[in-house]
């Protein structure tokens, strides 16, 4: 028995948070319909064990025992910065769905199986260690399917609805071919290398863009990056929020922790295009994530579509670091692979935060559609404030720690545009600044639109006007996410340090704390200091005069109502068509009555959209493969025993010809 | 310190100085007398010294919103370069041009939460249409001012602002801030700050429902907001003329102060020709801004 370097303390603390959730996964299939607290503690358990893992372990490998193997490679962990990152993720937001979860879960209890979802969301976990530890490419696919699978099993928790089932089939088809696609790469890479170990894989030039291509489509896929997105805005709103908080801020994260560990750090894939590739496809996610979450109605759609914002921020950082790599700027490689890590992390906190809200006004008011929503911040002041503070840190606002990450990537395409090779790459990174700003202002709509329709204003139906705050567990797990939003965005030099460490992977440079040069801490305690100055200012100075507490100005009309203010669609309008020629934007207006013109009796107008990606590219795509199915393929599994045997024996013959050839 | 006295005294002075000379010279242009340019110092005065009344809608939101955004505004003044005066080295750090603008977001981002916080119809097409504003002017700001930033060699403004810029560049990137300041700041030809019907209004119908010191806290932060995004335009404009640079600190300061009541001058001017475009075709005049950042982009990477 040979085990190599067992890092100090990590196999203690890994081991026991796989065996805490080795107990869920399977204790839920046996108490399916139990809400007893016991899951939730040791789920709890297991993120913070793994949590700690992140902190305290050290680099180093661990193979398992011969039994335990994989075909012709063993099961191999590897313990480094990188994949510590990773970990840290996974256990921070373990945490808050623990505490989330069981009080969400109360309001579903008839129509899932509690502890199936359990046993689902331990598998996803425990997968999700698996993929950021694997060593090699067995191990790792065997991790990315079990993470796939769970994860379309906690899709479907709901299946007796029809399009929850349809949501479920969708996101299993995306991720089976974004598999394909990884194996397709994986073999080519083996082929070429001659291993399954990753640190062996060194392949570089016209030789790697097979490999590459392949790796990357099935990344994207799992990533959710345009124009592979497509699963994203309709698997999140078909799962549990706990599990669209995890799937959304953690699980397409591996794709990107692949995306660096193989292309990024290490030299292992190194294709040529492949950082123009990645950044221009981030570019275009993060544009046209942000413009259709602002166009959703469905809260968690909405939130989907941002992830796909988001996912694209990060690509564009990771193209940003391969491109430094390539051009040997040292600093230019560190601030994206920075920026990169810093927005997978700050995007797994604050969009399960705001996974976890629209979790909590879900729960509470049983609807989805935001133009039945409004006013619920008096009624839900937690979630109101936590989202509102989510939203904050999601559109890049400082002080919260969305702001450090972009941050660091506009500084990475200000060193572009400092030292790039030529004119045209200069002006390119000049153009990235603004083309980033475009996308942070319309995170800013959207997000002003989410919270101004959702929480403020006069509540739009009676659910949302009788919506009571939700339990202790659900809101404490909103608080300690925005906490960390908070305390990440001011104090980014204590996360700054161990992600020197990381970056320090790529290129050594000057160290990572030396490129932030904002004084956050202070600018924070000035803010705060003039804020309560102003206050107290203004309340002496108006001497004791009365604040009146008085209706909203309605013209004089008489009552003001609901229907009255702008709804999310009319918000929506002028961004709308400002873009309206990418997704053929539509608003109909009808006016009924006989003087139409001027005294309408009745108006509606409905704004209509054309996702051209689905309806022009993807649904042609699958009626076609429908239709060959079902002329070809349909016939080749028609049921027939002896025509199964027949094919066995083929096979059979194929084999032994291509065996005897060699 | 001297400096930073100097410029607290010129945040407490001079916005609303620009606001009644504006206003003042807009009522002569319509051969009015026009209320004293210290008119806003009293209107200030008056609001604070009321109470105020808040719908009984509106939350916490609408009570801390006006609150922060002063504070921020407050910052961003003392952050930004607007009227040539220089911070001390160790605050240059913190006049980082993405920390100034997405400071400014930020209070914007919390004033659009406000407008919508009463269940006002106003409120909502208000803060719709500043969000579809602030769509068009960022990208063309961050152009615009990486640009000038690439030029120096560094984002920090304070640094930006001391380093010679090439005049084509200055007069574009100038020109881009100028366009940009109109919207920002809802002045004419984007929107009419003195109108009252609502249907046309943008920032006047967000803050419909603000009243008494709640009102003062907002105004006044609009005043300053004034002066950060005109002074910066006025700075910019300035070193078309290559002697600007050149000049001694207290000149510098003089010249910049001028450049920026001659164009607050000249926005009254402009207010009293123009008339307000209609709300769709805004975004045709706006996008003039990106335009500009894009070819001084271009000149500057080429140079």
């Amino acid at each position: 028995m040979d085990i190599p370097d067992i890092p100090g303390g990590f196999a203690f603390w890994c081991g026991a948070a796989l065996l805490a959730w080795l107990i869920i996964a399977v204790g839920g299939l046996y108490l399916r319909r139990s809400l007893s607290l016991l899951f939730p503690v040791l789920f709890g358990i297991g993120s913070l064990l793994i949590l700690i893992c992140a902190i305290l372990s050290t680099t180093g490998t661990v193979t398992l025992p011969l039994p335990l193997f994989l075909g012709d490679a063993g099961i191999a962990l590897t313990v480094d910065p990188l994949s510590r990152w990773f970990l840290g993720i996974i256990g921070l937001v373990g945490i808050p769905v623990a505490l989330f979860s069981p009080g969400y879960f109360r309001h579903m209890q008839e129509r899932i199986a509690i502890g199936v979802v359990w046993s689902g969301l331990a598998l996803l976990f425990i997968s999700m260690v698996g993929v950021v530890l694997a060593a090699n490419a067995i191990f790792f696919l065997v991790a990315w399917e079990l993470m796939a699978l769970s994860s379309f099993l906690l899709v479907a928790s709901e299946h007796s609805l029809r399009h929850i089932r349809h949501a479920a089939m969708v996101y299993l088809g995306a991720t089976r071919a974004g598999t394909a696609f990884l194996m397709g790469g994986f073999l080519w890479a083996h082929h070429i290398t001659g291993s399954w170990s990753f640190a062996d894989w060194h392949i570089a030039g016209v030789a790697a863009l097979g490999p590459a291509f392949l790796i990357l489509l099935g990344l994207l896929t799992k990533a959710g990056s345009w124009p592979f997105h497509l699963w994203l805005p309709i698997a999140h709103p078909a799962a549990p929020a706990p599990v669209s908080a995890v799937m959304s801020g953690v699980m397409i994260k591996t794709a990107i922790y692949a995306m660096i560990r193989f292309f990024v750090i290490g030299d292992h894939i190194s294709a040529p295009y492949m950082a123009v590739a990645i950044l221009v496809l981030g570019a275009i996610s993060a544009f046209w994530g942000v413009l259709f979450a602002l166009l959703q109605h469905d809260l968690k759609r909405l939130l989907a579509y941002s992830s796909v914002e988001n996912i694209g921020i990060i690509l564009m950082g990771i193209g940003i670091a391969i491109l430094g790599r390539e051009l040997a700027l040292p600093a230019l490689a560190q601030l994206g692979l920075a920026a990169a890590l810093l927005h997978t992390l700050n995007h797994a906190i604050f969009k399960s935060l705001l996974f976890l809200g629209s979790g909590a006004v879900d729960a509470q008011t049983h609807i989805r559609d935001v133009e039945f929503m409004g006013g619920l911040l008096r009624n839900m002041p937690w979630t109101g404030a936590g989202f509102i503070v989510g939203s904050a840190a999601i559109c890049a606002l400082p002080p919260m720690n969305g702001f450090v990450s972009e941050w660091l990537l506009y500084n990475s395409f200000f060193e572009l545009a400092l030292h790039g090779p030529t004119a045209i790459v200069r002006l390119c990174a000049i153009l990235l600044l603004g083309w980033l700003a475009l996308v942070g202002a319309l995170a800013i709509a959207c997000f002003a639109k989410a919270v101004g329709v959702v929480f403020l204003g006069l509540p739009r139906s009676a659910a949302a006007a009788h919506a009571k705050e939700a339990d202790r567990g659900m809101v404490s797990a909103q608080i300690i996410l925005a906490v960390c939003c908070a305390v990440f965005g001011v104090m980014a030099v204590a996360l700054l340090q161990p992600l020197g460490q990381v970056t320090a992977l790529l290129s050594v440079g000057k160290p990572l704390v030396e490129y932030w040069t904002i004084p956050m801490p202070v600018l924070v305690i000035l803010l705060l200091a003039t804020v309560s100055a102003i206050t107290l200012g203004v309340t002496a100075l108006s001497r004791g005069q009365k604040t009146k507490r008085y209706i909203t100005w309605e013209c004089g009309f008489g009552t003001l109502n609901a229907r009255m203010q702008y709804s999310a669609a009319s918000f929506a309008q002028p961004i709308a068509r400002l873009f309206g020629g990418l997704y053929n934007y539509v608003m109909r207006i009808d006016r009924r009555g006989r003087n139409r013109r001027h005294f309408s009796e009745e108006i509606s107008a409905t704004m209509t959209h054309e996702p051209y990606l689905e309806t022009r590219v993807y649904n042609p795509l699958l009626h076609l493969i429908r239709r060959m199915a079902s002329a070809f393929l349909m016939r080749l599994q028609a049921g027939s025993i002896h025509q199964y045997l027949f094919y066995m024996l083929l096979v059979l013959a194929l084999l032994l010809w291509v065996g005897a050839r060699q | 310190m001297i400096t930073l006295l100097l410029i607290i005294c010129n945040i407490l002075l001079i916005p609303l100085l620009f606001i009644g000379v504006i206003n003042k010279v807009k009522a002569l242009l319509q051969t009015r007398v026009g209320a004293p340019i210290l008119q806003p110092f009293y209107d200030m005065a008056k609001f604070l010294g009321k109470g105020e009344t808040i719908s009984e809608t509106a939350s916490w939101v609408f009570v801390w919103s006006p609150r922060i955004g002063l504070a921020i505004a407050f910052m961003a003044a003392v952050l930004v370069p607007w009227s040539g005066l220089l911070l001390p080295a160790s605050w240059v750090p913190a006049t980082n041009l993405l920390l100034v603008l997405y400071l400014l977001s930020m209070s914007k981002f919390l004033g659009m939460l406000a407008a919508m916080d009463t269940g006002s119809a106003f409120g909502g097409l208000g803060a719709s249409r500043e969000a579809t504003i602030t769509v068009l002017v960022e990208p063309a700001l961050l152009i615009g001012l990486g640009t000038l930033a690439v030029g120096a060699g560094s984002m920090d403004l304070a640094t930006i602002y001391t380093q010679p810029i090439h005049p084509i560049v200055a007069a574009l990137i100038g020109t881009a801030l100028l366009i940009a300041a109109l919207a920002e700041l809802s002045r004419m030809p984007v929107d009419d700050p003195t109108t009252h019907l609502e249907l046309t209004m943008v920032h006047e119908a967000m803050i419909l429902e603000n009243s008494g010191r709640n009102l003062a806290l907002v105004e006044y932060a609009v005043a300053l907001r004034s002066c950060i995004y005109f002074g910066l335009a006025a700075q910019t404009l300035c070193r078309v003329w290559p002697g600007f640079q050149a000049l001694s600190p207290v000149w510098h300061y003089l010249a910049g102060l001028t450049g920026l009541f001659l164009m607050g001058i000249a926005v009254a001017a402009a207010e009293g020709v123009l008339v307000k475009l209609n709300w769709r075709r805004v975004p045709n005049f706006l996008i003039l801004a990106t335009v500009f950042s894009l070819c001084a982009a271009l000149i500057a990477v080429t140079r």
